[in-house]
């Protein structure tokens, strides 16, 4: 297919084609938000976009949420295989289902599309937006409780929305009939094509400009970079296996802990992980499937390597990912899997947790541990609603310095929903949104304090609530000698009086009008231990009220 | 009675550059050294120099029009004024979560930037107001009281006060407002209702929090300024450039001081505007490069393009529209400039698996390139552009600079030629093309990624390297045609001079509108019409009301700002017409129109100008003949490998085309002519290149659409 190959593209036209990429990726992220109508998607930014060669590997992201990124290879390969010789000019794919089509969880929907020069299949335009409701038991389709993935909504294989450039009304039909929400779901597709279509434009514009020998060869080219790059990072880090082992606290009114273990092994020039250990995959939403775990894997290590390595699917070769099957980080059909963004977020502060022995200087102590997802839904002026939002978020110290707060996991670089947006659409209203004190694991450097969120539901009719948290058993864990985060605090107030809710909600609460949801997150870890604090770092935590005198 | 000419300053980093028309209509430009000790001093001698060189009295003078850069230094050098925040109880954190995204992705050691008010003075009062504006908690004016004494206490010199939801209720915030000036009659302090009465509170926040730290040392500045042009016999009364790209009465300056935190660059894209309108390129791509960045924003129709989502002091970052989080939101109105960091002074490097890599790290004034043998041993891109022959080889800004192009080819050859084993031409060349890319990303994310196709635009360059990279920018975008104008060294201060008197309003007003009650919507407008016409403290008969409103499809988190059709009463059939024009410009910037979702009102704004009577450019004054040309071997890349190019300047170029290769060097900077490419010179003085014909989309990709 291609008359140029990828050692005969020098650094300097690698480097333009490498910066043309992102710019298409970008462009696609940004479109996509500004189209896009649920909050989930063009407030807390939970999408990613990329664009890929003709065998779906990535070549470029936009810089919204990693954890999504590794996992697009395995949705492509799929794709291919099963549209082999079916792939046309004016074709646009949709898909959801983990295990029909190596998707992620329901809520999470692809849309691809293919690019042809000359008749000739050339690249792929991938996104992927979390819709903000795909039916199944409950609104918002992140069930704690579904014991298969049957209960949890809509499931779609690799089907073609749009066929040689004919919309499939049919799909479109069966889309509406399942989701709560068919408007926003709808608004938030068609966001996806829009940035789909324009990713395939701009990438026809390097075609003109470059030749198309050019831009496959350094596409090409672009992976071995990246490999390059990964292999020369992992030369430095001292050799070894790791090993670490993290936990989830468990589902509903009586918690069972569930374990992620795994061994890093650092080799000469490649690393392999393995989950052996890890709890079997359990009868609740917090499965993933593997794609998801090597996604996370990838994002952890990432972010120790100091070279800016290009967001594409070479750095991926250096990096073997195992686990046993039917654990819960490689499920198996019909695991349900709504919920397993919190099992992605573990297994990257379980990754941490391994390489702090490794390099101690470039991570931080255990954070937040990903967000907490609140969902209300009921009917708002006669229409039925489904809120949801990811709260973030807060960091482990440093060996540098404090926690950060206010800040995305680091799997997902997501934003919160401002107050004044909620309260104009919904019925409810945030009564506190802040730091709270006296919080955050103690150490040379403090852990990030945690911060409250406080909703209270003004709807006249009832609605129904449901929470994903954790970390109330297992807390943020400092280190060398910092000490572990607090625990977080999720009140239900209503009239009846103060309750203490699961960290896993599996059975929706119904709230009335004047109902209140307290959240405080966890805190971060500390780095190192307390008594080596510099006093006027501590002086300065009480002056800004993060040290209250009653807590001294 | 003062004199009728108009002078113009505008202060840089290291320059301050001063400007006038001469009676003649010819331009006389100066530059001094800035002072940054008290950056009023240098602008007060640079006028007074330029007056004296061209033979002028200060009581010439009649109006003086300005831009600085003493607000965005107080942000970037955290030298603002100590500024504390009153806000709804509950939320005093807001302004510290932020938003809470990262500008980088797998960075566990980043730190966020420090809020501009710090925690401990950051106070809550006892008041709650619904999205409607509706009192759902009165104000408790004891508890004012108490954090007025708390402010007190603190020495702050600046307020800012952002209640939730006030956009839609001011009754509390301007409580408060009365109660602080009563007790504290000499701190600075700043409503957001005032500064930006919008939805969506952390946005608003921060700006109001802006606006009250850069307070004081714009006031410090202004009367500085005020008296030193007074004791120089020069008017007391002057002109400000806001970061919209209006001129407004330094008076009114102090009322919303953050308005001019972007006004140096705001300047040069006025000045590049001026000159596209006049010389018939309405559509234009204004390319500013540097020493150390890289600047690209649209024109388009002769209107400039305001970007809606700016950050103060966020680094220069790639992809700068989506890598939020790393500077401070301000959200008034600013002219949309997207910025990369890739200069002259950007430093060539290879990463650890052999990449090349130009900047962000820049040599800047010292050492600054190799080629200015002053100890730099880093090559940059001034170094590849002087290895390539661009540049002149004895010395740089009319011999004010002197080079040697030996260290230039030593240091490419050390860090690109020999590691990956090809010549130097190649090597620099590469550079040459690789910066070029960099580039256009600043120039998408004002293009592609707002909707618009760079081929349906010509490109105007200016800065001290917008001549030399221009046209290599242009083939990568397809851009047709490079306009070099005059002194492009100093058009923001040319800019100052081509400004309209304006300002602009905005308010937010959340309804549906279709149905929209048009009475309330027309009050508003009225309102809007009010506040700016006090603000330009003109007869309303001499303004020049622009009304725009903000749509959105009911649900969507962003709108696109629509000019508003004249006459609009909001009758039936004309919010029809509106909603026919949101659809098809809703079609036209994201591909698809929802013919059955609602339209609704998200915000109305109002901008009062004064029409410029004179609209003329000033004229061209060539140098007369031509200093004698000569020649050098030039590369322009492998297709053409080394040329003999000649060198002339820009008064030998002629009104008949000429096609390259050709080089034209003057005080200001060096223009590349490729060897296909045209160029000519038009009346008012521009060099215009006119590129290649390139075809457009294939066919088969048109045939997919």
């Amino acid at each position: 297919m291609t008359n140029r190959h990828a050692q005969d593209i020098d650094p300097i036209r690698l480097e333009v084609m490498k910066n043309a990429f992102d710019a298409i990726a970008d462009e696609m992220a940004l479109m996509l938000m500004r189209a896009a109508y649920s909050p989930i998607v063009r407030d807390s930014m939970d999408y990613s976009t990329a664009i890929c060669d003709a065998n779906g590997q990535t070549l470029a992201q936009g810089v919204t949420t990693p954890m999504h990124l590794g996992s697009f290879y395995d949705a492509m390969q799929y794709l291919i295989t099963t549209f082999e010789n079916d792939i046309h000019p004016g074709d646009t794919f949709i898909a959801n289902d983990p295990y029909a089509a190596a998707g992620q969880h329901l809520p999470d929907i692809y849309i691809i599309e293919p690019i042809f020069h000359d008749d000739v299949l050339v690249g792929w335009t991938t996104t992927l937006a979390h819709h903000a409701d795909v039916g199944g038991i409950v609104p918002g389709s992140n069930a704690m409780g579904a014991v298969e993935i049957y209960q949890e909504g809509l499931r779609l294989p690799f089907l073609k929305l749009v066929e040689r450039g004919k919309p499939n009304e049919a799909i479109w039909s069966i889309i509406r009939l399942n989701v709560r929400i068919p408007e926003m779901v709808e608004g938030d597709l068609r966001a996806q094509m829009a940035a789909s279509h324009a990713g395939r434009r701009s990438f026809l514009d390097l075609v003109e400009r470059y030749g198309i020998d050019d831009v496959l060869a350094c596409a090409e080219e672009l992976h071995n970079y990246a490999e390059r790059l990964g292999r020369a990072e992992i030369r430095d880090l001292p050799k070894g296996t790791y090993r670490f082992t993290d936990h989830l606290d468990g589902l509903g009114e009586t918690p069972e802990t569930i374990t992620i273990q795994l061994a890093v092994t650092i080799h000469e020039e490649t690393i392999s992980v393995d989950f052996e250990g890890t709890s079997p995959q359990v009868a609740g939403g917090l499965n993933t499937p593997l794609p998801f775990t090597k996604a996370s894997v990838y994002t952890a290590l990432r972010s120790i390597m100091q070279s800016e390595i290009p967001n594409c699917h070479g750095f991926e070769r250096v990096v073997e990912v195992t686990a046993p099957k039917g654990t819960l980080v490689n499920s198996v059909h019909p695991a349900p899997c709504g919920a397993r963004g919190i099992t992605g977020y573990r297994t990257i502060d379980a990754m941490f947790g391994a390489l702090a022995q490794a390099v101690p200087d470039r991570v931080t102590a255990d954070g937040m541990g990903g967000s907490t997802i609140p969902t209300f839904s009921g009917v708002h002026e006669g229409k039925a609603f489904v809120f949801s939002e990811t709260a973030m978020g807060t960091w482990g110290a440093t060996s540098a310095h404090d926690g950060q707060v206010g800040v995305p996991h680091m799997g997902a670089n997501q934003a919160n929903v401002p107050i004044e947006m909620i309260e104009a659409n919904y019925p409810l209203r945030i009564r506190q949104y802040g730091i709270a004190p006296d919080t955050g694991g103690a150490g040379k450097f403090r852990g990030g304090n945690a911060f409250i969120r406080e909703y209270e539901y003004i709807g006249e009719t009832d609605g129904l609530f449901s929470l994903r948290s954790d970390k109330r058993k297992h807390l943020p864990h400092g280190l060398f000698g910092g000490e572990n985060g607090t625990a977080p605090v999720n009140l239900l107030i209503t009239e009846q009086g103060e309750q203490e809710l699961p960290v896993m909600v599996t059975n929706p609460h119904v709230i009335r009008k004047g109902d209140v949801f307290r959240h405080i997150s966890p805190s971060g870890g500390g780095f190192g231990p307390a008594e080596e604090r510099d006093p006027s770092l501590i002086e300065a935590d009480m002056e800004a009220g993060l040290i209250t005198s009653d807590a001294r | 009675m003062t004199g009728s000419l108009r002078i113009a300053a505008d202060i840089g980093g290291t320059f301050t550059d001063v400007a006038m028309i001469r009676g003649n209509e010819t331009i006389a430009t100066r530059k001094v050294a800035s002072t940054p000790d008290d950056y009023a001093r240098g602008v007060a001698e640079g006028i007074l120099e330029l007056i004296e060189v061209e033979e002028l009295k200060p009581s010439d003078v009649g109006e003086v029009m300005h831009a600085c850069t003493v607000a965005t230094n107080a942000i970037l050098e955290a030298k603002g004024a100590r500024t504390a925040l009153v806000t709804t109880e509950g939320f005093r954190d807001v302004l510290e979560m932020r938003r809470i995204r990262v500008p980088r992705l797998y960075d566990p050691l980043y730190e966020k930037p420090p809020a501009l008010s710090p925690r401990k003075w950051r106070f809550e009062v006892t008041e709650r107001l619904d999205w409607q504006g509706q009192i759902i908690t009165p104000l408790d004016e004891q508890s004012v009281e108490r954090v007025i004494e708390q402010i007190r206490a603190a020495k702050v010199d600046a307020v800012a006060v952002c209640l939730l939801h006030s956009y839609a209720n001011p009754a509390h915030e301007v409580r408060i407002g009365e109660m602080l000036k009563a007790a504290l009659p000499n701190i600075f302090v700043s409503l957001s209702v005032d500064i930006l009465p919008e939805l969506r509170e952390y946005e608003r926040t921060s700006t109001t929090v802006i606006n009250s730290y850069v307070g004081p040392p714009v006031k410090r500045y202004l009367d500085s300024l005020r008296a030193r042009l007074a004791n120089a016999g020069l008017p007391e009364r002057f002109f400000m450039m806001h970061s919209a790209g209006g001129i407004i009465d330094s008076r009114t300056v102090i009322r919303k001081p953050a308005q001019i935190v972007e006004c140096g660059p705001a300047a040069g894209v006025i000045g590049a505007r001026a000159i596209v309108t006049e010389a018939g390129f309405p559509d234009a791509i204004a390319f500013d490069m540097g020493g150390t960045t890289a600047k690209a924003s649209l024109i388009v129709n002769g209107e400039l393009l305001r970007a809606d989502d700016y950050e103060v002091g966020g680094g220069i970052s790639l992809s700068s529209k989506l890598a939020k989080g790393g500077g401070y939101a301000l959200k008034l109105p600013v002219i949309d400039i997207s910025e990369v960091g890739a200069g002259g002074g950007s430093i060539v490097w290879r990463d650890r698996a052999g990449a090349l890599k130009v900047g962000p790290h820049s040599a800047g004034a010292a050492p600054g390139p190799a080629c200015y043998d002053a100890g730099g041993t880093e090559p940059t891109v001034t170094d590849a552009n002087m290895v390539l022959g661009y540049l002149n080889p004895v010395a740089l800004a009319g011999g004010a600079v002197t080079v040697n192009p030996q260290p230039s080819q030593d240091a490419l050859n050390r860090v690109v030629a020999e590691p990956l084993g090809i010549s130097l031409d190649e090597a620099a060349f590469g550079v040459h093309e690789l910066v070029s890319t960099i580039m256009t990303r600043a120039v998408k994310s004002v293009t592609t990624f707002r909707g618009h196709d760079p081929r349906d635009f010509a490109m105007i360059a200016f800065g001290g390297n917008g001549g030399v990279h221009s046209v290599s920018l242009a083939r990568s975008l397809q851009v047709p045609t490079v306009i070099v104008p005059p002194a492009a060294g100093v058009l923001s201060a040319l800019g100052l001079l081509y400004a309209d008197i304006e300002t602009s309003a905005s308010g937010s007003l959340l309804a549906p509108l279709e149905g929209v009650d048009a009475t309330r919507v027309l009050a508003s407008y009225g309102a809007l019409i009010d506040q700016t016409a006090n603000e330009l403290g003109l007869p309303r008969s001499s303004l020049k009301f622009v009304q725009e409103i903000d749509l959105r499809y009911k649900g969507q988190a962003f709108e696109l700002t629509l000019p508003l059709p004249a006459g609009s009463q909001f009758t039936e059939s004309d919010t029809e017409q509106l909603v026919n024009i949101f659809h098809d410009e809703h079609q036209r910037a994201y591909g698809y129109r929802l013919k059955d979702t609602p339209v609704e009102i998200v915000t109305l704004r109002v901008t009062a100008r004064v029409p410029r009577t004179e609209t003329g450019m000033a004229s061209y004054e060539g140098t007369g003949k031509a200093r004698e040309m000569t020649t050098r071997m030039v590369y322009f890349g492998p297709q053409w490998g080394r040329l003999e190019t000649p060198i002339m300047e820009r008064a030998a170029l002629t009104a008949k085309a000429q096609s390259g290769p050709l080089i034209i060097e003057e005080y200001e900077g060096t223009t590349i002519v490729p060897p296909d490419c045209k160029v000519h010179i038009d009346q008012t003085g521009n060099i215009i290149i006119a590129l290649p014909r390139q075809v457009r989309l294939t066919q088969s990709a048109e045939a997919a659409e």
